[in-house]
């Protein structure tokens, strides 16, 4: 689109900005600096630098089964919210059911409650029922804390929809399903990487409610962590979060390059 | 291909009564425009043909296969969109060629029929732009194109002329008509506008409220209107309030301000309050002491419009009629305050029952 | 043309989760809200009270708490939304190619763990810390300033947990503002500023709307957690989740809030949508 320098930031309001960023910056460059640290406490700032931590992290089985974990958990609810999400978020957009708005205020509960006390619920209701320590009841606890955020996105994306082009997909031939797919699912894409990005970071993130519903034997990264908090921190905790960084630079860079990414946000 | 015939369709939303009983037929390659102001229910049928309304009662038949309770997917019909509905994410090619690939057309047969598609409205060059890149007139080509290629039974248009610019407005009118004619399509079209209906149809069907007031070739339709609402809906209309003075025959004479006019068809018994529909262009205006059969009046505004003058004349006890004349003609300088004489054609006066009674 | 059991079909699979996996979990704890605790002895068995509830309102200690917390939540909303606004409007405006290294900064710190996060601001927020020792070398402070474990170290804290949330949202309300209106309100002869106040701001409004009262929800939500815990961070859960009844009760009281404050600021911005 052509430029107009009317609309162009200020040089005010870009220092503000960057000066916003700075602040967002300032924790992240201190574990960062922490994961290269020589001595084993943490301190800043570091006394010497070393891989050693790194090397640490991606040779302990615990830490790599718990990342593995966290992976399969972050990435398998945020998939299941997506499917789950857009299509009760779609099912609002139309606005065929009774009382949508008082069903969209509740679809926020979950992010709404605190989440101890979510993990206390489900904690009750698993040893109740022997789901306690299993896989899927972890994967559908993950999804109840994270598929709001993708209802909230559907349904802001869904809201700028021209309902006339997925009409004009009917009458060219598409059936229900088609016109979804091929016309409306593309338009609302953009803004659901929003909400998908939102869902994998607070199932990644979780603890509160992870914490309450895993086995002995397998446990997520930011449990790990947390637990290893009582044996005192060593800077291995720092190198996973930067690694995690890294990896989601990486991630996103790629995303930008074949994807173009940036036109997604 | 096939004919498009109604039979008795009617809608409802709770108790509200959308578009009442229409039944008609239109033939196999006519051109037949829904006409009539917002709300009066012809985009509601134009979606109950599509499928994307369903009807409360009648039915729909296309050819002779009822499609009432068919999904719009499968009535193999175009749809052309008053805010033409193209796929944003998709190029020109892309969207010509949805439809088509919905019937599992694809390679050569495809690439043929989207570009003879794209040649029929001269985009041929454009297919790899995206819709954000064309301009109203070339995205609403290009929807039709797109509505074109699968080859439809009946062709469907939702007021697609509405945003364009006066001038383009009536290139593609004429474009539009040609098209049809070549490709011998049947064609609904629904429009508020009647210059358009009247010009581009075989036929047409004027509505409102819900009820068709008259399906007829547009001759008859602005000649020999059958109700008083498409007398005042078709033309530009003066409307004024008055009464039978007295009925000869079929007609009789109106009195209004203090004058009575002639009408060649009065409904209405002697006595009868009603409203007065004198159309415009059958008042002829000529400056001076009026002859015998005229009526007095004074000029009391002139409005030139291009080929036309429009003059407000008053008559007697206050009421004015509006008049026109060509713009080249004898009549077409007359000074503000000038005393006229209006004669006035009886066949183009109809009298009708007073506004709030059912049309 | 979609009819409402093919919607129903659409919704169910969601619901049936929230019901199975969200709400009669809860509900089944709903119970233990209406229990009595008493310091020392733990959960008195077959004891039913409904003081949890009533002290939320009638308990100065309690009122003074949730008042607390709300101004907290407000305060901690209000900051997240200024900061934001301008690099949310940066990235959704400015130079594209400054848009993805903008994003991901603004990713980063989204991915840090709680542990770890603390960590980070110790390091930089206590007497010996990064800023207090800067501040001293450069001869602004004469002795160390507390800015931890107190309002401001919270405050910190909690907005740079949200603001990532905020900025992502208010890029999206911003986008969403079309370009030619502004282009238009500033060939008419306004200012940059006044296309701001005028155009731009009440036009990403939903979604500044949106955006807040998500970190509103989500921050009064995060506060309630320590206070239930007996502390300000998650120490060994198990043992010290103390005084459950009230602080569930607490839970049941604060959701029901908030989800009345969305339902009703959805209501709102549907008829100021509808009006603008």
């Amino acid at each position: 689109m052509s430029d107009m320098s009317e609309n162009r930031p200020g040089w005010g309001l870009t220092a503000t900005a960057f000066t916003v960023v700075a602040f967002l910056q300032l924790p992240v460059i201190v574990v960062v600096l922490a994961a290269f640290s020589t001595t084993s406490y943490l301190t800043i700032p570091p006394q010497g630098l070393t891989l050693a931590w790194f090397g640490k992290v991606l040779s302990d089985p615990t830490y790599l089964s718990a990342i593995r974990m966290s992976l399969i958990l972050a990435c398998g609810s945020t998939l299941i919210s997506l499917v789950l999400g857009v299509a009760a978020a779609y099912a609002l957009f139309r606005k065929v059911l009774p009382g949508s708005e008082a069903v969209t205020s509740f679809l926020m509960a979950p992010l709404v409650m605190p989440a101890v006390v979510v993990g206390v619920a489900l904690l009750q209701f698993y040893s109740m029922t022997g789901l306690r320590g299993s896989l899927i009841g972890l994967l559908l606890a993950h999804v109840v804390i994270t598929v709001p955020y993708v209802v909230r996105s559907a349904l802001a994306s869904l809201s700028g929809l021209d309902l006339a082009v997925e009409e004009a997909a009917r009458v060219l031939g598409a059936s229900g399903f088609e016109a979804f797919r091929l016309v409306t699912l593309p338009l609302i894409a953009p803004g659901l990487v929003a909400g998908a990005l939102f869902s994998f970071i607070t199932s990644l993130d979780n603890v509160p409610v992870t914490i309450f519903l895993i086995s002995a034997s397998q446990t997520t990264l930011p449990v790990l962590i947390f637990s290893s908090v009582e044996m005192g921190i060593d800077p291995s905790v720092a190198a996973v979060s930067t690694l995690l960084i890294l990896a989601t630079g990486i991630v996103l860079l790629l995303a930008e390059r074949r994807f173009g990414f940036h036109r997604f946000v | 291909m096939g004919s498009l015939t109604f039979e008795g369709l009617g809608k409802s939303y709770g108790e509200v009564e959308v578009v009442r009983d229409v039944s008609l037929t239109i033939a196999e390659g006519e051109f037949v425009s829904l006409l009539g102001p917002s709300g009066c229910g012809k985009t509601t049928i134009l979606r109950m043909v599509a499928g994307l309304v369903e009807p409360s009662r009648g039915r729909i038949l296309i050819g002779r296969d009822d499609v009432t309770t068919l999904p719009p997917n499968k009535r193999g019909l175009g749809l052309v969109f008053q805010s033409y509905a193209l796929f944003p994410h998709m190029t020109v090619f892309e969207n010509v060629a949805f439809g088509l690939r919905r019937r599992k057309v694809a390679g050569a047969e495809l690439d043929k029929r989207v570009k003879e598609a794209l040649g029929m409205v001269r985009l041929g060059t454009f297919g790899e732009r995206y819709p954000r890149q064309l301009s109203g007139g070339q995205q609403q080509r290009v929807a039709i194109a797109r509505a074109l290629a699968p080859h439809p039974r009946v062709l469907l248009f939702d007021e697609p002329l509405s945003n364009l610019d006066a001038q383009l407005r009536d290139e593609m009118q004429i474009e539009l008509k040609r098209l049809q004619r070549n490709l011998g399509i049947t064609t609904l079209f629904v429009t508020h506008d009647q210059g358009e209906a009247l010009s581009m149809s075989d036929r047409v069907g004027v509505m409102a409220k819900g009820v068709m007031q008259q399906f007829a070739a547009p001759e008859d339709i602005y000649h020999r209107p059958a109700t008083g609402f498409v007398a005042s809906f078709i033309g530009k209309p003066n409307r004024l309030s008055g009464s039978v003075a007295m009925r000869e025959g079929a007609g009789g004479r109106l009195a209004v301000g203090g004058v009575a006019i002639p009408a060649a068809r009065i409904d209405q018994p002697a006595g009868a309050k009603v409203d007065i529909v004198i159309r415009q262009e059958a008042v002829a205006i000529r400056s001076g002491i009026p002859r015998p059969g005229e009526v007095a009046g004074e000029v009391v505004l002139r409005s030139f419009s291009g080929a036309r003058v429009q003059y407000v004349v008053r008559l007697a006890e206050g009421v004015e009629i509006v008049a026109e004349t060509a713009s080249h003609g004898p009549e077409a300088a007359l000074a503000i305050g000038a005393p006229v004489g209006l004669a006035i054609d009886p066949a183009a006066v109809f009298a009708m029952p007073p506004e709030g009674a059912k049309p | 043309m979609m009819s409402r059991r093919q919607g129903l079909l659409l919704i169910a699979p969601l619901l049936l989760v929230l019901a199975g996996f969200f709400l009669v979990p809860v509900l089944m704890l709903l119970p233990t809200s209406f229990g009595v605790y008493e310091p020392g002895t733990g959960l008195i068995k077959g004891a039913w009270s409904l003081k949890n509830y009533s002290q939320i309102v009638s308990d100065d200690y309690y009122r003074e708490v949730i008042w607390r917390t709300l101004g907290l939540g407000f305060s901690v909303t209000l900051i997240c939304l200024l900061l934001s606004y301008p690099l949310a409007y940066l990235i959704a405006r400015g130079p594209e190619r400054w848009r993805v290294p903008l994003i991901l900064l603004v990713i980063f710190p989204m991915l840090l763990n709680l542990v770890v996060r603390s960590f980070g601001w110790i390091a930089l927020l206590a007497n010996r810390g990064l800023i207090n020792n800067l501040l001293m070398q450069l001869g602004v402070i004469g002795a160390p300033v507390k800015l931890l474990f107190n309002f401001v170290g919270l405050f910190i804290g909690l907005t740079h947990i949200y603001l990532p949330f905020m900025v992502l949202m208010l890029v999206a309300a911003i986008r969403n503002v079309p370009r030619d209106v502004e282009s238009a309100a500033a060939t008419l002869g306004s200012s940059r500023a006044h296309v701001f106040m005028a155009v731009t701001l009440p036009l990403s409004a939903p979604g500044i709307l949106a955006g807040s009262i998500l970190v509103f929800v989500l921050t009064i939500s995060a506060l309630v957690t320590p206070r239930m815990l007996g502390g300000p961070t998650y120490q060994v859960m198990a043992t010290l989740i103390y005084d459950w009844p009230s602080g569930s009760a607490l839970s049941f009281a604060l959701t029901f809030m908030a989800v009345a404050i969305i339902w009703l600021s959805s209501r709102l911005t549907k008829r100021w949508a509808g009006m603008a």
